[in-house]
């Protein structure tokens, strides 16, 4: 279960999260949807403990996460072959002076036999496509034997066949009973993909059911003309209280 | 020595306008590779300007010693070649190898400067006569410049003045989203030029300092391009000339003195800036907070009707006039139930318009609105009434105090 | 009498493995080819990190700010020791104050590292010229002073190596983590801060030592180049971490054995460490001309 309790977050003069405060139940599948500059991204880095909120705090029921960040943050042209990516993803069961055993390696193996790219295991990534990236980040999560899945723009810029794929797979994880967030940029495929969805926009707008949530009401207060009021008068706030 | 003398002085003033000149030049590229993030630029270019500067001398030594005259002339195109290949170089690997700027600038920047090392090492054994010239590259040397050189210093000056001037707009351009790289090109040799330049004065390990403090000096002072423009040039040629006075009274190269100098006003200027200047976000951070301590209390006061004297807040309170001590008791004043009502007022304003405007829950507003009702104006609060149609219940069903007449 | 004087390119190399194996004392060419080589392996076995965490221009302001750690330290105490521990906080001070700048001031990186290392190199020649009154430090910390090196000069290169090679072998995850996904690292339960410190550490130890046989600028360019050399050929990490010294070592032995050569044949003798830069360029030149012209992509 992930529980967030009127999380702040500002940066420099503006508020980036708002009160935002919500409770998601295992064995959901959740879509993050808003506009740009909404602060989803700043959302799951705070749920991840990536980034302090100014107040408020987070509470996962377990330890056990596995994070899919986006593509960009990772240079591609790093000289690491698929396999060693993901075995990352086991380190923090290595002591330090321990070396990667066989029993890494078949773990490894089996996230990229789920993903569907083992017969990649020993390639450069700077030669993998968009999709198969995406997928890689998610084999270096699902090796960790995540209880709760954090994935930041997972659909962002690859094919639709890769997505389908990645799909399917989120759904099969969250039969098994795992909470997975997904930060989503594409609305009409919200539906389809997600149980829940969370409406942000600095501020919650909505957090439940796709079928209760997710109707034009709420799509017209996240997506619609932010009150300039509410702007005006949170962003003083955030200047105040950084002294300038 | 008095501060005219440094600009009359036969011997002082070459090097003291010379200094002036150089910095203020450098001062204004810096804020052009400020903006573009790109500062670290200036610290190849110089080093690579270094084997050229000797392949200069090595021409001249090879030529014959009553060529000494001509020295900075020879360093000056044996640099500019040399720079401008190191610039090549870095482009080179970024672009055919794929090679991350940080590690091209960095490659490039040792391959010439060990290059330069190489041939300081063959001056220092073939020519030992010129050796002296190739130390004073490192470091610079400005006291031994001429009202010759002046020329040279003031020309380019010239010219980069002119240059941010006619093409103001295509810098901003170039700054805020990537503009023409025609303007690009020209900015990267009017750097060159004015690193060459300047390596006679700041010497090649320094002359990069030249151009960073005063661009940051002047970002803490000055938000658009203009401002930040005068503001570099300023401080650049302050530091050039204390630089310079400071070298007369203390036995430095050049180049440490005038880095010093215009480092400390980097440093002033982002303490002391009145806008984002950390002494003062400090100071306006404490006084915010103790706004909000004494309307807290007047607050507590307007609710209670009376309270135990609070020390020192409480003390506060009463100077401006807003409670009154009558005995052990602390009591608004007329004015300063004027003042509470107004604080409560913006509470509930904002409570309300949190709760029927933005449709959160009642019971999550009441800390939002102890955080907004120091912060809401006047402005605010009469966009609120607006809003809210002039309300007079909270979302808590207690009334809401009028406004203020 | 030195057995290498008067000798040439190619006669180097045989009577250096002549004498590798005749057990005869160490001679001033082969303390500076080992001090160079040790130099060199150190050097490659950070480099790698320090460019793929993109911390080269980093590196270049810390191997810049050494100056006035040693000048300090020469001021309290002449020792080793002292140098060293001098170096080590001049260091220390340089990302203390450049994070700062960036964090508290919100500087880019290039603005910081920029403002700190220029400032703290002219506090150091201020210290140099001022108080110690010894001018040459300044240009010596810059050009080295590869060609008069000594025996204690090789225990110093060697314990560095020794160090390096220790941490590399036994952290090479962590750092690998820390250079390719920070962010990764701390979901993981891994410190970012400790390992980048751990890696800035590694970095600022290796300048440190470096510095006092190469000089500030050419630990740059054997903590970059074989690197960048070795990764036309290669895309493994593990084997970069081989190849890129091994390029190192070549590299030495080959400016070592040039500038002894030149003496022989010129008299006139030239910086080491500059050959060994213009070196490593060539090294770097010669592996791109083959690389395009030749129709295999990688060796591993």
């Amino acid at each position: 279960m992930v529980q967030a309790d009127s999380l702040f977050v500002n940066y420099d003069r503006t508020a980036v999260l708002w009160d935002v405060t919500f409770s998601v139940p295992p064995g959901v599948l959740l879509g993050i949807v808003g506009p740009n500059g909404a602060g989803k991204s700043t959302l799951l880095k705070t749920l991840l403990g990536l980034v302090h909120p100014l107040s408020g705090n987070v509470s996962l029921s377990t330890g056990k996460i596995g994070y899919v960040p986006q593509r960009e943050t990772v240079d591609w042209d790093f000289p690491i072959t698929v396999l060693e990516v993901v075995l990352m993803g086991r380190y923090p069961r290595l002591r330090w002076w321990q070396r990667i055993r066989a029993a890494d390696r078949e773990a490894a193996l089996h996230a990229l036999t789920q993903v569907g790219m083992a017969d990649l295991a020993d390639r450069q990534i700077g030669e993998l496509s968009g999709g198969q990236q995406q997928k890689l980040f998610l084999a270096r999560a699902l090796v960790q034997e995540p209880d709760v899945f954090f994935l930041d723009e997972p659909f962002a810029g690859i094919d639709l066949a890769a997505e389908k794929d990645i799909v399917q797979l989120l759904k099969q994880l969250r039969d098994q009973g795992k909470t997975i967030i997904v930060v989503h940029h594409d609305l009409p495929t919200v539906s389809e993909y997600f149980d829940w969805v969370l409406l942000l926009n600095t501020r919650l707008i909505a957090c439940g059911p796709v079928a209760e949530v997710f109707h034009a009401e709420n799509l017209r207060k996240t997506y619609g003309k932010t009150s300039p009021l509410f702007e005006e008068a949170v962003g003083l706030s955030a200047q105040k209280q950084s002294g300038l | 020595m008095t501060l005219v003398e440094y600009f009359t002085d036969p011997i002082l003033r070459a090097p003291s306008i010379g200094c002036m000149l150089m910095c203020m030049t450098a001062s204004l590229l810096g804020v052009v590779l400020f903006l573009q993030k790109k500062l670290l630029l200036s610290e190849t270019v110089s080093h690579a300007a270094y084997p050229g500067a000797l392949v200069g001398l090595i021409a001249l030594a090879l030529m014959g010693p009553e060529f000494e005259p001509y020295a900075f002339a020879a360093v000056l195109v044996g640099a500019f070649v040399f720079a401008w290949a190191g610039l090549w170089t870095v482009r080179f690997l970024e672009h055919r190898f794929r090679i991350h700027a940080d590690a091209a600038l960095g490659f490039s920047l040792a391959l010439f400067f060990g290059f330069g090392v190489l041939l300081t090492s063959w001056v220092q054994a073939v020519f030992p006569l010129w050796s002296n010239q190739a130390e004073t590259l490192l470091f610079g040397q400005a006291a031994t410049l001429t009202d010759g050189h002046l020329w040279v210093y003031g020309i380019l000056t010239a010219i980069v003045l002119t240059f941010v001037c006619a093409c103001f707009r295509a810098l901003q351009t170039l700054l805020f989203d990537r503009g023409s790289r025609r303007i690009e090109q020209a900015v990267q040799i009017l750097l060159l030029l004015a690193i060459v330049v300047g390596i006679r004065s700041a010497g090649i390990i320094l002359v990069a300092g030249m151009l960073i403090a005063p661009a940051v000096a002047a970002r803490a002072l000055a938000r658009s391009l203009g401002p930040m423009f005068i503001w570099a040039a300023v401080f650049g040629a302050l530091s050039g000339f204390l630089g310079n006075v400071l070298t007369t009274h203390v036995r430095l190269p050049t180049g440490p003195a005038i880095v010093l100098v215009s480092t400390g006003f980097a440093l002033a200027a982002l303490l002391v800036s009145p806008g984002r200047g950390l002494a003062f976000r400090f100071v306006r951070k404490y006084r915010f907070h103790l706004r909000c301590r004494e309307e807290n209390l007047l607050k507590e006061l307007w609710k209670k009707g009376r309270m135990v004297r609070k020390g020192w807040v409480g003390f506060r309170l009463k100077q401006q006039g807003w409670v009154v001590r009558e005995g052990q008791w602390l009591r608004l004043t007329e004015d300063g139930k004027t003042k509470a009502a107004g604080i409560v007022r913006l509470h509930r304003l904002w409570e309300l318009y949190l709760t029927e405007q933005l449709g959160v829950e009642a019971v999550r507003v009441h800390r939002s609105a102890e955080e907004m009702e120091h912060i809401l104006t006047p402005e605010l609060e009469e966009r609120l009434t607006k809003v809210l149609a002039n309300p007079e219940k909270d979302p808590h069903a207690q009334p809401i105090p009028p406004r203020r007449p | 009498m030195n057995p290498y004087s008067g000798v040439g390119f190619f006669e180097f190399f045989g009577l250096l493995l002549q004498r590798l194996f005749s057990g005869e004392p160490m001679v001033s060419d082969e303390v500076q080819l080992a001090v160079l080589c040790c130099s060199a392996v150190a050097c490659g076995l950070v480099g790698p990190f320090v460019v793929l965490k993109k911390m080269s221009l980093f590196a270049n302001a810390l191997s810049h700010t050494t100056l006035l750690g040693v000048a300090c330290a020469f001021l309290l105490a002449g020792t080793t020791g002292m140098l060293l521990l001098g170096a080590l906080i001049s260091a220390l001070l340089t990302a203390a104050i450049t994070e700062l700048l960036g964090r508290v001031f919100r500087l880019s990186a290039d603005a910081s590292i920029g403002l700190v290392f220029s400032a703290l190199f002219a506090l150091g020649i201020v210290v140099v010229t001022v108080w110690l009154r010894n001018a040459h430090l300044g240009v010596e910390a810059v050009l080295g002073h590869a060609d008069a090196l000594q025996r204690s000069d090789l225990t110093l290169a060697l314990s560095l190596l020794g160090f390096n090679g220790v941490f590399v072998l036994v952290f090479h995850r962590q750092l690998t983590l820390v250079a390719f996904d920070e962010n990764l690292g701390r979901t993981l339960g891994f410190s970012a801060v400790v390992w980048r410190v751990a890696l800035f550490f590694l970095t600022a130890l290796t300048c440190i030592t470096a510095f006092r046989s190469v000089g500030v600028l050419v630990v740059l360019a054997l903590l970059i180049g074989p690197y960048l050399t070795a990764r036309l050929f290669c895309q493994r990490l593990g084997q970069l971490l081989l190849w890129t010294p091994v390029l190192g070592v070549t590299a030495c032995l080959i400016a070592v054995a040039a500038s002894r050569s030149v003496l022989s044949t010129t008299g006139v003798p030239l910086s080491t460490a500059g050959i060994l830069s213009v070196v490593i360029g060539l090294q770097f030149a010669v592996a791109a001309t083959v690389k395009s012209l030749s129709t295999r992509r990688t060796i591993c």
